[in-house]
C-alpha cells in the first residue's frame, strides 16, 4: 500500500509530461490528487484498527508516518483540486507548458514529502526534503512577478542554509553513533536502541543544528524571515502545500530527533530549547500581526504562531503535550489550507490583498465568506473549532509542567487575536465596491473548501476514536509514557 | 604509524580550510572570493581522496572526483560567467565594518574551538583533531551569510557553509555509508541557488538587493565615473 501510495504521485508526474493536451494533463493530476487521498486514508485507518503496514526495504510506515502520510494526502487533495481552477484563471491558452510544469513540479513535491515522513532513514529523509525544497522553489514564481522572484530566492536560500545546516546535525549524530554503537544503519529504530550509549554533548549539538535547520522548514522564529514573504506571493495553492505540509515535515523530523535526543538524557536539552524558539514564535508572529494590511501576510505570521504553539506543545511534554502537538499540526494544516484557497479567491475577487479594500464579502459571496471567517475564528483559537481543542491541549499540559511559558504563550496568543479579529471584522460587511458582482469567484475552491470546513468543525466537536488510537501508537513508538 | 600519517594529514588540511575560511571574511572582492572558494573547494577534494586512501573507501574516491569537478572547476566557472566581469568589480556589501568582522570572526574561531573540542575529544577518531577547526569554519560561513547583503555575496556565504559543513561531515561520519551521497546531493542545491540568482537578476534591472554589482549596476557605476 505504501509503495502504491508512493507510486502514484511520481507516475501521475511521468504522465503529465507526456501529456499534450491540457484536459488530460488536468485529469491526470486531479485524479492523482484524489487516489493518494484514498490510499492515504486506507494507510492511516488501517493504521488505527491493525499494527503496522508492510515494511519494505528501507521504506517503513510506523504511526507517526501513518499519521503524516494522512495530512499531506488530505492538503495535496485539497491544494491539488483548486490548483486545476486557479491555474485555468492564471494561464490562458497559450501557456500550456507553464501548466505542465506546474503539475509535474506539485505532483513531484507530494511524492517527496511523501517520501521523506515514509522512509526509515534520516539520510533518504534529508534528501527527499531537499527534493521536497527545489520542487517547491520554482512552483512560486507561477506568473513571473517582481515580488515573487525576490521570494523565491529568499526561500530557496534561507532553507537552503536549513537543510545544510540539518545535515551538519545528522552528521554530527552519526559520529556520535560510529564511535560509540560502531557502524550501524541510520535508521530511526536502530537508532533509538543504541540512544542509551551516546554521548549527550555530541547529542546535544547535533540536536541544536537539527532544531535550527527543520525549525526554519517549519517556520520557528528567529528563522522564520523566509516565511512571510514566501506565503503571501505563492500562488495560493502553493502557498496550502507549504504551510499544510513542508512545515509539517519540518516539525516531523524535529519530532523523530527529539526522540533520540530524549532517550539520550532525559529530554531536557530538547524540550527547553523547543520551549524558548515556541516562546518567541509566538511573540514575533503576535507582534506582527497587531498591524498586518494584507489578508494574506495575516495568514503566513499565523503560520508562524501555530508552528510556535506546536514546539510547545513538544517542548511541554507529556501524553497530553505531544498529542495536543500531533492534533494541533492536522488541525492547522486543515484550516490553513482552506483558508489560503479562500484567500486565493479573494485576491482573484478583488484583485488585492489588502484588508482596507476588501468590504462588503458577506454580502458579495456568502460561500466563501462564511469559509473566511470559520477559519479566521478558528485560527484566533475560538471554540467550537479543532485549532481550540488542540490548543486547549496544549497549554493545559503546559501549566502542569511548565507554567510560566504556557502563561507567557497564552497572553502572546490573546495579542494575536486582537490583532485578526480588528481587520477581518471589516472585510465582511460595509458596502460592496463597484463592478463586482456577486458570486463566489472559483467553482473549483467550493469542494476542497466545503471539506475542510466539515473538518475544522468534526475535530472541535469530537476527537475520532481511530486518531485518538493513532496518537496512543504515536507516542508509544517515540518513547512517551502514555 | 599509518593511522598518525592519516591524522597529521587531516589535521593539515582542515587549519588550511579554516585560513581559507577565515579569508573569506577578510577579502571582500569579489574575485577574490571565487580564488577563495575554488581553493578551499580543493582543500576539500584533497581531504575527501586522503580519507578514502587511509579508509580504503572506493566511494569516497568517487566523492573526491565529484568534488572536485563541480566545486573546484564547474561551480567556479559558472559563476565566473555570470557575475560581471571580474575587473569591474566592486566589493561586496557588507554590513558590518571591516575591522569590526575581523574581530567578530576572530571570537567565532574562538567559540568554534571552545565548542567542538570537547566533542570531539569525547570521541576519538583518526580525523577527531580536525573537526574543531573545520566546526570554527562553519560559524565563520554563517556569519558571512548574516552579514553579506545581496545576492552575490550571499551566494558566496552559502556555498562557503556548505563546504565546512561537508568537511565537518567527512571528519566525523566517513565511515557511515550514505552520508557522503547526501554530500553530492547538496550540490544541487547549489546549483539550484546559482540559476535563482540568475533568474533574480535578470528580473532585478539592477534596483533591488544585488549591490554585489549587477550588470546594470556596474555599468551605471561606469557611466557615473565618466561623466
Amino acid at each position: 500500500m505504501l509503495v502504491l501510495l508512493l507510486l502514484i504521485p511520481l507516475s501521475a508526474s511521468i504522465a503529465i509530461g507526456f501529456c499534450r493536451s491540457r484536459r488530460i494533463m488536468e485529469w491526470v493530476h486531479g485524479g492523482a490528487a484524489g487516489f493518494s487521498l484514498l490510499a492515504g486514508a486506507v494507510i492511516a485507518f488501517g493504521f488505527a484498527g491493525a499494527g503496522p503496514v508492510t515494511p519494505l526495504g528501507s521504506l517503513d510506515a510506523d504511526a507517526l508516518s501513518a499519521f503524516m502520510i494522512a495530512i499531506i494526502a488530505l492538503v495535496a487533495a485539497v491544494a491539488g483540486i483548486y490548483a486545476v481552477g486557479y491555474v485555468r484563471v492564471q494561464l490562458d491558452g497559450s501557456q500550456v507548458q507553464r501548466a505542465q510544469q506546474f503539475y509535474i513540479l506539485f505532483q513531484l513535491f507530494v511524492f517527496t514529502t511523501l517520501l521523506a515522513v515514509s522512509v526509515d532513514n534520516l539520510g533518504v529523509m534529508c534528501i527527499a526534503i531537499e527534493g521536497a525544497v527545489l520542487a517547491s522553489v520554482f512552483l512560486l514564481n507561477l506568473n513571473d512577478s517582481q515580488a515573487a522572484i525576490r521570494a523565491a530566492f529568499k526561500y530557496l536560500l534561507v532553507t537552503s542554509v536549513g537543510i545544510v545546516l540539518a545535515f551538519l546535525g545528522t552528521a554530527l549524530l552519526y559520529y556520535a553513533v560510529a564511535v560509540r554503537a560502531g557502524d550501524v544503519g541510520l535508521s530511526w529504530t536502530t537508532l533509538m536502541s543504541v540512544a542509551g550509549q551516546l554521548d549527550p554533548g555530541l547529542v546535544r549539538a547535533a540536536f541544536g543544528f537539527i532544531l535550527i535547520g527543520y525549525g526554519t522548514l517549519a517556520g520557528l522564529a528567529p528563522m522564520h524571515p523566509w516565511l512571510p514573504d514566501v506565503y503571501s506571493e505563492a500562488p495560493p495553492p502553493v502557498s496550502a502545500l507549504l504551510s499544510g505540509i513542508l512545515s509539517n515535515v519540518g516539525i516531523y523530523a524535529l519530532i523523530r530527533f527529539k526522540a533520540v535526543a530524549d532517550a539520550v538524557d532525559g529530554g531536557v536539552f530538547s524540550s527547553t530549547w523547543l520551549l524558548r524558539f515556541g516562546l518567541l514564535s509566538l511573540a514575533v508572529a503576535a507582534l506582527y500581526l497587531v498591524s498586518q494590511r494584507s489578508h494574506r501576510r495575516i495568514l503566513a505570521f499565523s503560520c508562524i504562531e501555530h508552528t510556535g504553539i506546536i514546539a510547545l506543545g513538544l517542548g511541554f511534554g507529556g501524553y497530553w503535550g505531544i498529542a495536543g502537538a500531533l492534533f494541533h499540526m492536522m488541525n492547522h494544516a486543515v484550516t490553513k489550507s482552506m483558508l489560503f484557497i479562500v484567500s486565493g479567491s479573494l485576491v482573484l475577487k478583488y484583485r488585492t490583498d489588502r484588508i482596507d479594500e476588501v468590504r462588503g464579502l458577506l454580502r458579495a459571496a456568502p460561500l466563501t465568506a462564511c469559509a473566511f471567517l470559520c477559519g479566521m475564528l478558528a485560527l484566533m483559537g475560538l471554540p467550537p473549532f479543532g485549532l481550540f481543542v488542540s490548543g486547549f491541549a496544549v497549554f493545559s499540559a503546559g501549566f502542569a509542567s511548565h507554567p510560566a511559558y504556557a502563561a507567557a504563550g497564552i497572553a502572546f496568543a490573546a495579542v494575536a487575536f486582537a490583532g485578526m479579529f480588528t481587520g477581518i471584522n471589516r472585510m465582511l460587511h460595509g458596502p460592496l465596491p463597484e463592478g463586482h458582482d456577486r458570486s463566489d469567484p472559483l467553482k473549483l475552491a467550493s469542494l476542497p473548501i466545503v471539506v475542510n470546513a466539515v473538518l475544522i468543525f468534526a475535530f472541535g466537536l469530537f476527537l475520532p476514536g481511530g486518531l485518538r488510537a493513532l496518537f496512543d501508537e504515536v507516542l508509544r513508538g517515540l518513547g512517551v509514557p502514555l | 604509524m599509518e593511522s598518525l600519517s592519516f591524522t597529521r594529514a587531516a589535521n593539515l588540511l582542515a587549519f588550511l580550510f579554516l585560513i581559507a575560511a577565515f579569508l573569506y571574511v577578510v577579502r571582500a572582492g569579489v574575485a577574490a572570493q571565487l580564488r577563495l572558494f575554488t581553493a578551499q573547494s580543493a582543500v576539500l577534494s584533497i581531504l575527501a581522496a586522503v580519507v578514502a586512501v587511509f579508509g580504503g573507501s572506493v566511494e569516497l574516491v568517487g566523492v573526491a572526483l565529484v568534488f572536485a569537478i563541480i566545486r573546484v572547476v564547474v561551480i567556479p566557472m559558472a559563476l565566473r560567467r555570470l557575475l560581471p566581469p571580474l575587473d569591474l568589480q566592486p566589493e561586496l556589501a557588507v554590513r558590518t565594518g571591516r575591522t569590526a568582522s575581523i574581530v567578530a570572526a576572530a571570537v567565532l574561531v574562538f567559540l568554534g574551538f571552545y565548542i567542538a573540542t570537547p566533542l570531539a575529544s569525547s570521541a576519538p577518531l583518526p580525523t577527531s583533531d580536525g573537526i574543531a577547526p573545520s566546526f570554527a569554519s562553519v560559524l565563520l560561513a554563517l556569519f558571512l551569510l548574516l552579514s553579506r547583503r545581496g545576492a552575490a555575496g550571499q551566494i558566496f556565504g552559502f556555498l562557503a557553509l556548505e563546504n565546512a559543513v561537508f568537511m565537518v561531515a567527512l571528519l566525523a561520519a566517513y565511515r557511515v555509508p550514505l552520508i557522503v551521497e547526501m554530500g553530492v546531493f547538496l550540490d544541487l542545491l547549489a546549483a539550484a541557488l546559482i540559476l535563482a540568482m540568475t533568474l533574480y537578476r535578470i528580473q532585478d534591472g539592477g534596483e533591488h538587493g544585488t549591490p554585489a554589482g549587477g550588470p546594470e549596476n556596474t555599468a551605471g557605476r561606469l557611466d557615473a565615473a565618466k561623466s
